[in-house]
């Protein structure tokens, strides 16, 4: 897999260089920078530039062709705005797609509002990015600011409202605690039963789960990366609390190593997610296939979907724009193309609309997150649809 | 709200449990420094190679964790002893154990550290992996004021003072023991005793590191084996040799349950964020107040 | 039995020993007078083989020893017994006396050993289950020589025996130590008390400055008055120069 990556790195830096000396004027140039540190980061920036290219030689966009720009921020602010300012100012994308890291996709959102260039995020959901009051921005991924109700609602609805928390101090889990805890608060009134602030990486949660237990909590959320999680989960059934008391995850929990590593444990938790490998629809089975085939990923998670579900937005808008030749009539033009954008209904979890207005409830246009629980841990880990649940526009808003 | 005593219980039980983990790596650390003079910083990796040799035989090679646990303690010691032959006997006095470069010794242990920590990653990769133990045998002790102390933590008690209780006979009862503690005391007189200094060294650092693996193999099920567990236990064990007294066997043991009790409580009640910084809190005061640690032997006199 | 020939030898680039030639014949008890700093010290080590011959060489028995390590010098029967304070003081008396024995394989004769050398020194027995470090000065000394024959030697060497010992204790421990060569053992005593050690060897060498400066049987140094002379003016000299830093 790491020979792969480098030769598949070479073909991008070769791809670069080609864009850049043989853009013809008619092409419709899109600008890309993502996090592709990982495998799955290889993966899904493959996957994007496949996709594309298969709608060229599907004809292109009524004959134009997209040239597509792939550049990686390694999740990293200065890299991903040198990326953007460069394919803005340089390249003159007609549209900017990224990134995948909130703190890299908020500065670069200043740099598309100033420049006047549409930008697709695929990934971020940090709530503040479609706060900003830029015409050019829109979302693909659910936002931060409903998981965090989607959660909440469906914890207090059908697990109880004892919950005690477990918070790691690492940036995305001190903020999935702060926003259950001030959901479960809003909506139901309730504080944590108990609430333990621990290390980024902590190891020995025994004594945490010694006085939960004690305490005949409803549930627990687990707030942490990956590998804590996991370590949490198992040391929670050592500790001797029974099943009948549920496992919440936070964001991480979708990722791979919290199954594997907590193996047994890991079955009954449940997070929220954009995506759920165990839909049904065909067309989620059919991406599962792809993905599996094309780039070997069991089970592709979220940033998966949104990549593949921005993809085809894009090709929409693309489809729906009168290019008239002039570089700044054609970005407003695909601007108000994506605005127009009612009803998608692709592999995310419900239907993703965009409206005109540069607002939060406009910008955020896929407001369904879904429940998914773990029935099976381990490597070959299984999972399973609990809920779906879509929000109210205007949730979580100040 | 009342003071809960039984949850006082509850963490101090816990810190016992995991401090006398704690113990028997800083214990490998007070056996390598009294016998060789080297504060051996590799120690952390020599507790991480313990948990993937017994992850290892027990996941892939297939045996029970008992099995697994010993044939862990079995490899670290003979890659304990390849490492000390190959690499740290030529910065000590031909043969003769005496550490010639102080500093060249800590600098060497650090980038050992370094190195081993690479060589594995090499071999496991990055990511953390599971160690699953069934331990359903192992019975459930029950404390006043419903205190339950699951399976794992009994085992990894009972082994932790079954190898101190092994290691305190072979040192006080065997004659082998009689000539570690010859070698630790006086290397010269040894030699004049006829004791073979050199192989008294190599099994001086076996044992040490076969303690470390053991730690390794039982905190494993706990909290999943990964290439760079080694820093934390190091920092931790580290600290119980200080505060025991370095040097000191029975102070090691002491060292490593106070440092555990004490941080269960300062993560209990002062503030659990920042749990790891309590040990050396703990370190400090006692160094304050009795700079040779609690039941630390003065500095010896080297020829 | 033992013999030295032109040995040189010291510590680092410092040479102490500057060609010393020494003989020990089977079943006597030879003595090596010196003052402090003059060498004595470093020619035991040298011999036992703590430190490594910069020239000549050391035979024991006929063979050839100066390449050995010191315990294997050691099994070959030369041994060296330490200076008092070099007990193992966190030991107790009968674990100093069973590591004497540490590198004998017969059980039996071992504690038989140990029986002897209780009747050597009684007060060892009454003591065996103390730490040494709880023992008097002269009880130290007997632990060391006693631990000294627990290794079945051939061949003792002694390193100041009577140093910081009372007269009369002294006295006890050369009478031992007397008898102890009665049973067949050859002995070197290193001393400072030049009195006390000619009357217990049959033969002396006196060395100054890293070289013998003087040898002959014991009963003619003893009264020859240029020993008296040359060694006070050694340790005069040696003092004068502690003075003087």
């Amino acid at each position: 897999m790491r020979i792969l990556n480098k030769i598949y790195a070479g073909v991008v830096a070769t791809g670069i260089g080609l864009t850049a000396a043989a853009a013809f004027a008619d092409d419709i140039r899109v600008g890309i920078t993502m996090r592709m540190v990982s495998e799955n980061g290889q993966a899904y920036g493959q996957m994007m530039m496949d996709e594309i290219k298969g709608i060229n030689e599907a004809g292109g966009i009524h004959g134009k062709m997209i040239k597509a720009t792939l550049m990686n921020d390694e999740c990293k602010s200065d890299k991903g705005v040198a990326n953007a300012n460069k394919m803005v100012f340089q390249e003159k994308v007609h549209l900017l797609i990224g990134s995948s890291c909130s703190s890299v996709t908020l500065p670069i959102v200043d740099v598309t509002a100033k420049a006047g260039v549409p930008q697709l995020v695929p990934h971020s959901t940090n709530s503040k990015i479609t706060q900003k009051g830029s015409e050019w921005i829109f979302r693909v991924p659910v936002s931060g600011r409903y998981y965090g109700g989607v959660n909440a609602k469906y914890v207090g609805e059908n697990i109880g409202t004892k919950i005690a928390y477990i918070c790691a101090a690492d940036a995305a889990s001190v903020g999935d605690c702060a926003n259950m805890e001030k959901q479960m608060k809003a909506r139901f009134g309730v504080e944590p039963a108990y609430r333990a602030d621990v290390q980024e990486k902590e190891v020995d949660f025994r004594s945490h789960m010694q006085k939960i237990k004690s305490m005949n909590v409803d549930g627990i959320l687990v707030a942490a990366l990956a590998e804590t999680m996991a370590r949490a989960l198992v040391q929670s059934y050592e500790a001797g609390i029974g099943e009948g008391v549920r496992r919440i995850g936070s964001s991480s929990a979708s990722n791979a190593p919290v199954p594997k590593i907590a193996g047994d444990a890991a079955k009954g938790v449940f997070f929220t997610a954009a995506y759920a490998a165990a839909d049904q629809r065909p067309i989620a089975k059919l991406f599962n296939e792809m993905v599996k085939s094309r780039y070997g990923i069991h089970a592709p998670d979220h940033d998966f979907s949104q990549a593949y579900d921005l993809v085809r937005i894009m090709e929409i808008a693309l489809k729906n724009t009168n290019f008239t030749g002039s570089l700044a009539d054609d970005r407003t033009a695909i601007r108000d193309a994506i605005a127009n954008v009612k009803g998608y209904q692709g592999l995310a979890s419900g239907p993703i609309s965009f409206c005109a207005a540069a607002t939060p409830q406009c910008r955020d246009g896929n407001r369904t997150a879904v429940l998914i629980g773990y029935t099976k841990g381990g490597e070959n880990f299984e999972t399973e649809v609990l809920a779906r649940v879509t929000m109210e526009e205007d949730f979580g808003l100040e | 709200m009342s003071f809960d005593y039984s949850s006082l219980l509850a963490f101090i039980i816990f810190g016992v449990t995991i401090g006398v983990v704690y113990g028997i790596v800083a214990l490998g650390i007070s056996l390598i420094y009294s016998g060789l003079d080297i504060v051996h910083f590799a120690h952390g990796e020599m507790y991480m190679f313990g948990a993937f040799f017994g992850l290892v035989l027990a996941h892939n090679v297939g045996v029970p964790y008992p099995i697994a646990l010993i044939g862990a303690m079995v490899l670290t010691a003979l890659l304990g002893m390849a490492v000390e032959r190959v690499f740290y006997r030529r910065l000590t006095r031909a043969g003769g154990g005496y550490t010639v470069a102080g500093m060249g010794m800590i600098i060497c242990g650090f980038g050992m550290s370094v190195a081993l920590v690479n060589v594995a990653y090499f071999i496991w990769g990055a990511e953390a992996e599971p160690f699953r133990a069934n331990l359903d045998y192992i019975p459930r002790l029950s404390f006043p004021g419903d205190i339950e102390v699951p399976e794992s933590y009994v085992l990894t008690a009972i082994i932790s003072v079954a190898l101190m209780a092994a290691l305190h006979y072979f040192l006080r009862h065997t004659k082998t023991g009689l000539a570690v503690r010859a070698v630790a005391h006086n290397k010269d007189i040894a030699y004049l005793m006829g004791i073979n200094v050199p192989l008294m060294i190599s099994l001086i650092f076996g044992l040490a590191c076969a303690l470390a693996a053991a730690a390794g193999v039982l905190i494993g099920p706990m909290q999943s084996v990964q290439v760079e567990m080694g820093y934390l236990m190091l920092m931790k064990a580290f600290a119980a040799a200080v505060v025991g007294g370095f040097g000191s066997l029975p102070g090691a043991i002491l060292g490593g349950v106070m440092v555990g009790v004490f941080e269960n409580l300062g993560a209990a009640y002062i503030s659990p964020s920042h749990k790891d910084i309590y040990a050396f809190l703990l370190l400090i005061l006692v160094l304050m107040f009795k700079p040779s640690g609690l039941l630390g032997v003065e500095a010896k006199v080297k020829a | 039995m033992l013999q030295i020939n032109d040995v040189h030898a010291g510590y680092g680039n410092l040479k102490i020993l500057r060609g010393v030639n020494m003989q020990v014949p089977t079943g006597g008890i030879v003595t090596l007078l010196g003052g402090n700093g003059t060498g004595k010290s470093t020619l035991l080590k040298a011999v036992s083989g703590l430190i490594p011959l910069m020239e000549g060489e050391v035979l024991f028995d006929g063979v050839a020893i100066s390449k050995m390590k010191p315990h294997e010098r050691m099994r070959l029967g030369l041994v060296q017994v330490t200076q008092a304070k070099e007990a193992y003081p966190a030991m107790t008396v009968e674990e100093n006396l069973v590591l004497g024995a540490y590198t004998r394989r017969d059980r039996a004769r071992t504690l038989a050993d140990l029986e002897r050398v209780f009747e050597f020194f009684p007060v060892l027995r009454e003591r065996r289950k103390q730490l040494s470090g709880t023992l008097s000065g002269g009880e130290v000394q007997m632990l060391v020589i006693g631990r000294g024959l627990m290794a079945k030697p051939k061949m003792l060497m002694l390193d100041e025996p009577s140093a910081a010992l009372a007269p009369k204790v002294v006295l006890e421990i050369f009478a031992n130590i007397n008898r102890i060569a009665k049973t067949g053992v050859t002995i070197l005593v290193v001393e400072q008390n030049v009195r006390m050690a000619l009357i217990l060897a049959q033969y002396g060498y006196i060395i100054r400055d890293g070289v013998i400066m003087m040898e002959g049987e014991a009963k003619k140094l003893i009264s020859d008055p240029a020993v008296k002379e040359s060694f006070l003016g050694g340790s005069v000299a040696n003092t004068a120069k502690a003075l003087r830093n």
